[in-house]
């Protein structure tokens, strides 16, 4: 294997932050100290920005009374009113297919978290309790999701392209069952639960784009 | 001239059929020609081009000229195409304009030309799309068309659904994801690939620069790289439910890993080692082919 | 109500409608602003006219990308127009004033190691050091590290490639690195001063 020194570093340094731990740049940094105090001082900018963005700030109240009146001022606000849409009814409040992703990877990492490192031993039952019971509300989720993400009475303007998702999310669907019978043989077998996770990211995906197609007709 | 004396020295018409005539035919131009728009914006060096099309194809070419030529023809008058200039970028967008519409009724073709350090952004669901000898960073999503790279450099990054994709003697650094497409990646120079699909088919055939990374993964199918003797990598080759056919003579790692017996894989070095190839597949079959 | 029928109803001029979007989306718009300028009077302004441009245009959205994405976009382009207006020259996302730049690589300057940013920084030096980045570099780093946007809705938002926003983060962060460290030497030149040593060489 090829050694770097601290000149060629920082041609790592951008694919490293991103998570590309290459073995040339790993084994410049066992030896570096100068190198490794600037991927910690990066590291720190990174957590320290998170925890700012944790912290939400409210406008205040009176903005909302302001822009109101603007808008009204302008016409773009023409009646006050609880009418709702004929299409309200068909469509329940569930997240967006896009966000249920994110809600299983969370909730995924958790009852991994929670279940210990693989490299401990694993109480195999306890962990299989785990993850079913993680993913059976999401489960729902993603069941209920699908439905709605078909779309109505609404003329479908590519057929094409709804028939490639349609099929697609068919293919993903069929990896799911296939990926989950291997994590429940071999609970241990991390790739098996990389794939596991990859297909609820593209289910996920897929749905999203199902229902933003699905809920304005095209 | 008159339309009536351009007819009547062939056939024997009378005026009014000729009228009627000489009016569809001048519609028939004015409506052809109201269905293609083209247009051209000067832009500065790095311009940024996005491109917006649910259906048709897009073929992208670069020129010598600090300037974007666009020429679209679109199927109806069910959508417009607009392109407007913002600066140093230029959107190009089909709009439908009716929800009644036939799928075939809102298929818009575009023919762009751009300087060839122009940086794209594509769109296009359904169709084809083609960009050849763009150096800037590119970003393609379908769902369903095809995507062709042809000597593209820098940032590439490209998303489809069922869309195959093929790469061709392309540079820089290059991330494709499909669920179903299938990939052919030839005579790339690239130093960083990161290719996934989960039921399509890889094809390698390209070189393993030096540090350069390349990670291939599929859920089943075929992934098949090529190598020459003279090439250096690591491999790592690992099919969980498939197996792994190798012609590399490798050295195997110096702490080898445990692995269950029940997946196939390939792991070792493959002259001095100098970049990284991982090779990933859940149950499908994994090539390393010597070239002939 | 739903986010999806807001927008119709919104599209046909309720006003409800126009509440129900402002709810569930105007602490991320005005959290997103402050963090770009620094000050709750001009957060307030921008956040208004973000909001003001997105109703205006709210016929215009057809469901190409996510709402959010749509609005996120529109307020940081509001947010850039008001620091390029502000700043002597003209700005672009990839307009640096970085020597290297040409190379495309990051700065080589490690910084003294014996000033390491662990356990000395926090989230108010972080904040003033970021009102100090050039606003390509602010955006993609208020986007990415604080506010959590992947890089594809970056660019999606920023109207750039998905490349160009992580060199550009990339780039903010090694900056921000070199701000930070000459804030931690200013502070502690003055903490020398103020116990009335004279201890190391002065710049």
């Amino acid at each position: 294997m090829a050694t770097i020194g601290c000149k060629d570093f920082p041609n790592y340094l951008e694919p490293w932050m991103e998570g590309d731990r290459h073995p040339d740049a790993l084994a410049h940094l066992r030896d570096c100290p100068r190198c490794r105090s600037l991927v910690e001082d990066l590291k720190v900018i990174q957590a320290t920005a998170q925890e700012w963005g944790r912290t939400e700030s409210e406008p205040p109240a009176y903005l909302w009374n302001s822009l109101r009146a603007q808008l009204g001022q302008e016409g773009l606000i023409h009646q006050q009113g609880n009418q709702r849409g004929w299409l309200t009814g068909w469509l329940p409040s569930v997240p967006r297919p896009a966000l249920a992703g994110a809600y299983l990877a969370a909730v995924i990492a958790v009852a991994f978290g929670l279940s210990g490192p693989v490299n401990q031993r694993i109480n195999r039952a306890r962990w299989l309790e785990g993850t079913q019971n993680s993913t059976m509300p999401l489960r729902a989720q993603f069941a209920s999701a699908q439905m709605n993400a078909t779309p109505l009475s609404l003329p479908d303007s590519n057929p094409t392209v709804t028939a490639s998702l349609h099929n697609n999310l068919a293919i993903v669907d069929n990896y799911i069952v296939l990926c989950e019978k291997s994590v429940n043989e071999e609970p241990e077998n991390e790739l098996a639960r990389d794939y596991l996770f990859e297909a609820y990211q593209q289910k996920a995906d897929l749905l999203a784009q199902l229902s933003e197609r699905g809920g304005d007709g095209r | 001239m008159s339309t009536t004396h351009f007819v009547s020295g062939t056939w024997n018409w009378n005026g009014k059929a000729a009228g009627v005539l000489a009016t569809g035919l001048l519609l028939f131009g004015a409506t052809a020609s109201a269905h293609r728009i083209e247009k051209h914006f000067t832009v500065e060096p790095r311009a940024v081009i996005t491109i917006h099309n649910p259906n048709g194809k897009i073929v992208v070419k670069a020129w010598t000229k600090h300037e974007v030529m666009v020429i679209a023809n679109h199927a109806s008058d069910r959508v417009e195409v607009t392109a407007e200039q913002t600066g140093n970028r230029v959107d190009l967008r089909t709009q439908q304009l009716s929800d009644t519409a036939a799928p075939d009724d809102l298929r818009a073709d575009y023919e762009v030309s751009v300087p060839e350090d122009a940086e794209l952004q594509i769109h296009d669901d359904s169709g084809e799309v083609s960009v050849t000898n763009v150096l800037g960073d590119m970003n393609v999503e379908t769902v369903a068309a095809g995507v062709a790279l042809e000597d593209a450099a820098g940032y590439l990054t490209v998303k489809t659904v069922g869309g195959s994709f093929q790469c061709v003697r392309c540079a820089g650094r290059l991330e494709v994801s499909s669920i179903s497409g299938s990939f052919r990646l030839l005579d790339l120079r690239s130093y960083h690939v990161r290719a996934q699909t989960s039921t399509g088919n890889i094809l390698f055939d390209g070189e393993f620069l030096p540090n350069g990374i390349y990670r291939l993964k599929n859920y089943s199918g075929v992934i098949e790289v090529r190598f020459s003797p003279g090439d250096s990598f690591d491999l790592s080759a690992t099919s969980l439910k498939g197996s792994v056919n190798n012609e590399a003579k490798l050295t195997p790692p110096a702490h080898p890993q445990r692995l269950s017996s029940k997946f196939g894989y390939a792991l070792g070095t493959f002259n001095a080692g100098r970049a990284k190839v991982e090779l990933t597949s859940f149950d499908g079959t994994i090539n390393v082919r010597k070239r002939n | 109500m739903p986010e999806a029928d807001a927008i119709r109803l919104a599209q046909q001029g309720d006003a409800a409608a126009f509440e129900r979007l402002y709810q569930l989306h105007n602490r991320r718009v005005y959290s997103l602003c402050l963090r770009m300028v620094g000050n709750t009077a001009e957060a307030e302004d921008l956040t208004q006219e973000a909001f003001l441009q997105l109703f205006r245009k709210i016929s215009t959205f057809r469901g190409e990308s996510a709402f959010s994405t749509w609005l996120h976009r529109l307020s940081v382009n509001v947010v850039l127009m008001r620091l390029r207006k502000k700043s002597a020259a003209e700005t672009s996302l990839e307009e640096v004033t970085e020597p290297d730049e040409e190379s495309g690589g990051p700065r080589r300057d490690f910084g003294a190691p014996d000033l390491r940013l662990s356990g000395s920084i926090d989230r108010l030096n972080l904040q003033r050091a970021v009102e100090q980045l050039p606003p390509g570099y602010k955006s993609v780093f208020v986007l990415h590290d604080v506010q959590g946007y992947e890089h594809n809705e970056i660019a999606e938002i920023m109207r750039c490639s998905i490349g160009n926003s992580k060199s550009q983060l990339h780039k903010a962060r090694m900056r921000l690195r070199e701000l930070l460290h000459e804030a931690l030497r200013d502070k502690a030149r003055e903490e020398r001063k103020a116990a009335g040593g004279n201890l190391g060489a002065e710049d």
